[in-house]
């Protein structure tokens, strides 16, 4: 009788000997035991997104010709497009630097980007994120802002050999200074816990109190330079309503963010050319 | 046989015992029951002092605006890191731990270095509560450091500062780092993990949106702690925010309207005071709006066009009083004093001298405007008639003195108007003599020019003075001799006035009454009907009245002293004045304007004073003070085309 209650309390005595032992190991074991755990689950992350590429190659292969011809032809309007915005934003960017050199200001931040395959999404109520298929290789740093063409995407957080984890902007764990369009004040833009069905929202705070918005004119939230990490105007989401906050004098309200954000395939990090100068970087 | 029946042996101790027994347990009861039932409200409140804590935090201020609902002073955002020092428990318990065995391990190496002869035992016991504080400020130093490495500031705590706030605002959040600039806000909402205790938190300082229009009139706030009588007396602990108050201006008039309304929390807190549990809260609410009677656009053509020059300018309302624009110079920029007043800025103020609400807090002689009221004294007093002239040769005689006028060689026969187009000081000076002192004191009291104009702005000076014989011989020490009288005839020797009196002084005029009531507060349409000056008519005959501003007219005519102040279209009725002045230690000018438009319907009267700041300064009422008030006009026809007379364009 004895033995066999011995035998039954065995599993909670196992599991307080490895709680204890974890306790007690120092911080930069359990570090270095997450980053292997990682480095040992991503190379699995990775082969499967090929896997899908390939899956979706020959899904492709199956079109018609018609179809292809379509999508050729659709692919070089989109193409024309673009070349298009190239020479103008080509354009643009020669006449700020020429307003730069004449009010002998210091140039804005500059950025390269990296287009990365999505390999893995993470989402639930308390954190969400994603894994690109780029990481030390590519020099991708911590810190560095993702985006994609509806706007910002996130921010790397971890970056492996051959991938990097992305906190989404719809996390409650990412938060970035944003402003209104049109408005230069910054405010506050906060992901919150995700109910699964709705659409992604997040939150804004400290928002002056006389911006206004309404379901019929929704504001657009935009990043800012301010904060070093984005380019100033990308979309974060559309704000229908404020409403005092707990100070009395500023307002917060919901984010709807882009539902895209959920499904993303492919997404671009950009990369600070030069580190950011405190002093003397405009802001 | 039940087991009870062994004592019955009747042994009289055991009968002792129970009475004991008996009489503890009734006290037991009894005092149970008297704390329970009826000292249990005394102990109810014991333990909520004990374990209650309240927080207050004041309200944001309401906002300022001009007439036309232009923000004039407004509440911006004014960041700082903090952290509640609760959510530092943990480290700074490891922190202490291991400064505590550092410390034992560096004394006991030193008690073992000590030679046998010379060892204490105090010397192996390390000095606890003050490695506390040590601990405490290391961990709170490296968020701060984390904080520096972000913004590129360098900013540190010190213990002091530490200690003060444990015991006396533990239950605030500690600033690590105040005024973040906006880039430093934005880079730390970026940088700061979510989870980490470094909170941004988001208070209110003022904001001027036009810099230093009006700065003197609209004021400043400081930042102080609540009044206690406004914290509730119920013996809960009570932490309170620095909450503001008007200093100067009509942030200090207004201040009961313009302050929030104080929000408060009740907090459960453990018995080493750290917060546990929020138990009731209260959010608290902006104050009142108060809208003013400024125009804005008024008010920066008066800044713009008394430019760096040193002086007041003023425009009012004729028929309400109310004041349309109202600056003094030098000025400065009321967001330098925002969210305090940093030592160098105030030290810089002050050394230009710009503190000094020149529109009321400073007395000048009115020079020849104030001839506009020697000519009303007069022909109310019946000395000066239309038929009155002098023969001004620039000179006057009176006993061994001898009076020039500005003309060198003279104005030649003068009347009335031709005197105050010309601004002749012969006729006045012999005007002033027939009529004396007495009248000529008595007409300038009649208009107010002796006491405050009770404007909604504090400080307004105490020092005006209309001198009479008594005054005199009270303030000087001498008798009233009539070179006093000749001199006060054309507003020098001991007068002193405003320039917020002389727009008063103007606005009454052409509004034919004595007295003028200014305001800043925007009146109602009802209110603007029932506006009640508290003076009288001015009591001059229609034909009288005719000669005087025909005079004033001819001011701004093109043979008059203020002719630079002539506008195509709108008749200006107007005086200037140059006096002399003892300022900054030395003589110098002061040039004025005083005048109203359009003369067929007065809407605006405006008075300007510029002060000369070096005898080298060659100030003239007409060249200097004149395109102030021209510019204020052009700038009135814009906004007002109706009001003046104009057109409306379409």
């Amino acid at each position: 009788m004895a033995k066999l209650r011995l035998d039954r309390i065995k599993p909670l005595v196992a599991l307080g000997a490895f709680l204890l032992a974890w306790w007690t190991i120092p911080t930069t074991v359990k570090s270095f035991l997450k980053a292997s755990f990682s480095e040992f689950q991503a190379p699995a992350w990775v082969a499967t997104s090929y896997l899908d590429d390939l899956e979706n190659f020959w899904a492709r292969r199956s079109h018609s010709k018609v179809e292809l011809i379509e999508a050729g032809r659709e692919v070089a309007r989109a193409k024309s497009l673009y070349q298009f915005n190239s020479q103008r934003n080509e354009t643009l960017e020669n006449e700020i630097q020429r307003l730069e050199a004449i009010l002998n200001l210091p140039s804005r931040r500059e950025f390269r980007y990296e287009v990365a395959r999505v390999v893995r999404r993470d989402l639930n109520a308390w954190w969400q994120q994603i894994v690109i298929r780029k990481g030390k290789d590519f020099d991708i740093p911590v810190g560095a802002a993702v985006v994609f063409s509806g706007g910002v995407v996130g921010r790397v957080v971890e970056v492996g050999a051959f991938t990097s984890r992305i906190e989404l902007v719809t996390s409650p764990n990412f938060r970035m200074a944003a402003n209104f369009e049109g408005d230069e004040r910054p405010v506050v833009y906060q992901g919150l816990p995700q109910s699964g069905f709705g659409d992604p929202l997040g939150a804004v705070r400290d928002a002056p109190k006389d911006v206004i918005a309404s379901t019929q004119i929704p504001l657009k939230l935009v990043s800012t330079r301010l904060g070093g990490t984005f380019p100033p105007g990308l979309m974060i989401g559309r704000v229908s309503w404020l409403e005092p906050g707990n100070t009395g004098i500023f307002q917060a309200g919901e984010v709807e963010l882009d539902t895209r954000l959920l499904s993303l395939h492919e997404v671009a990090v950009l990369i600070p050319l030069y580190p950011i100068d405190l002093q003397d970087d405009v802001p | 046989m039940s087991g009870y029946d062994i004592h019955r042996g009747e042994n009289p101790r055991i009968i002792f015992f129970f009475w004991i027994a008996m009489a503890t347990t009734a006290t037991l009861v009894l005092g149970l029951g008297w704390r329970q039932l009826i000292a249990a409200q005394k102990y109810e409140e014991i333990e909520k002092r004990q374990t209650e804590r309240r927080v207050l935090k004041p309200g944001a201020r309401g906002d300022i605006y001009d007439r036309k609902g232009n923000l004039l002073v407004g509440n911006r955002a004014h960041y700082s890191a903090v952290v509640y020092l609760d959510d530092l428990r943990r480290e700074f318990r490891e922190e202490y731990s291991k400064i505590i065995r550092a410390e034992r391990a560096a004394l006991k190496e030193a008690y073992q270095l000590t030679p046998l002869k010379e060892r204490e035992d105090s010397q192996l016991t390390p000095d606890y509560n003050e490695l506390q504080w040590v601990a405490r400020q290391n961990v709170i130093q490296r968020y701060i450091d984390q904080i520096n490495l972000i913004t590129g500031r360098d900013d540190a705590v010190s213990t002091r500062t530490i200690i003060r706030h444990f015991n006396e605002q533990l239950l605030l959040p500690l600033p690590l780092v105040s005024d973040l600039k906006p880039d430093e806000y934005a880079r730390l909402i970026e940088q700061v993990p979510v989870q980490s205790p470094i909170q941004i938190h988001t208070d209110t300082a003022r904001y001027y949106p036009y810099g230093v229009a009006a700065a003197h009139t609209l004021g400043y706030v400081q930042k102080v702690n609540p009044d206690p009588d406004t914290i509730p007396n119920d013996g809960i602990k009570t932490y309170t925010f620095k909450s503001k108050i008007g200093k100067t201006g009509l942030e200090r008039s207004f201040n009961d309207l313009l302050s929030g309304e104080i929000g408060a929390e009740i907090w459960r807190v453990d018995p080493l005071g750290f917060q546990d549990s929020l138990l009731d809260g209260k959010t608290p609410r902006q104050g009142e709006n108060l809208i003013t009677s400024i125009d804005i656009d008024l008010q920066m053509a008066a800044e713009t066009a008394l430019g760096e020059r040193t002086g007041a300018a003023i425009a009012l309302d004729v028929r309400t009083g109310e004041v349309l624009a109202i600056a003094s110079h030098p000025s400065y920029d009321l967001n330098d004093l925002s969210p305090f007043i940093p030592r160098k800025t105030f030290g810089e103020i002050n050394e230009r001298g710009a503190w000094l609400n020149r529109t009321l807090q400073l007395s000048y002689p009115p020079g020849s405007t104030f001839k506009l009221l020697t000519s009303i004294a007069g022909m109310r007093h019946g000395t000066l008639t239309l038929q009155t002239e002098h023969d001004c040769q620039g000179v006057f005689r009176l006993g061994n003195r001898i009076f020039h006028c500005h003309a060198r060689y003279g104005h030649g026969v003068v009347d009335e108007a031709a005197a105050i187009e010309s601004s002749c000081n012969i006729f006045y000076y012999a005007e002033g003599l027939r009529m004396g002192i007495d009248v000529l004191s008595a007409e300038a009291k009649r208009f107010g020019l002796a006491e405050r104009t009770g404007i909604e702005v504090p400080y307004e000076t105490k020092r005006l003075v209309v001198p009479t014989k008594d005054w005199k011989r009270e303030r000087v020490g001498s008798g009233w001799v009539p070179g006093d009288t000749v001199n006060t005839a054309i507003g020098q020797g001991f007068l002193l006035v405003t320039p917020l009196q002389m727009a008063t002084f103007i606005a009454s005029i052409a509004r034919d009454e004595t007295r003028t009531q200014p305001t800043l507060r925007a009146l109602s349409y009802v209110e603007a009907q029932q506006v009640n000056h508290g003076g009288e008519p001015v009591g001059l005959t229609r034909k009288q009245r005719a000669e005087l501003w025909e005079g004033m007219e001819r001011v701004v005519g093109d043979g008059g002293t203020g002719r630079l102040v002539q506008i195509d279209g709108l008749r200006i009725a107007g005086k200037t004045g140059t006096a002399d002045f003892r300022a900054h230690g030395k003589e110098v000018n002061l040039a004025w304007f005083v005048g109203f438009a359009p003369v067929e319907n007065p809407q605006i009267a405006v008075a300007v004073m510029v002060e000369g700041t070096s005898s080298l300064d060659s100030y003239h009422g007409g060249s200097t003070a004149g395109p102030v008030a021209k510019d204020i006009f052009l700038e009135f026809i814009e906004h007002y085309p109706e009001r003046a007379g104009f057109q409306i364009a379409r």
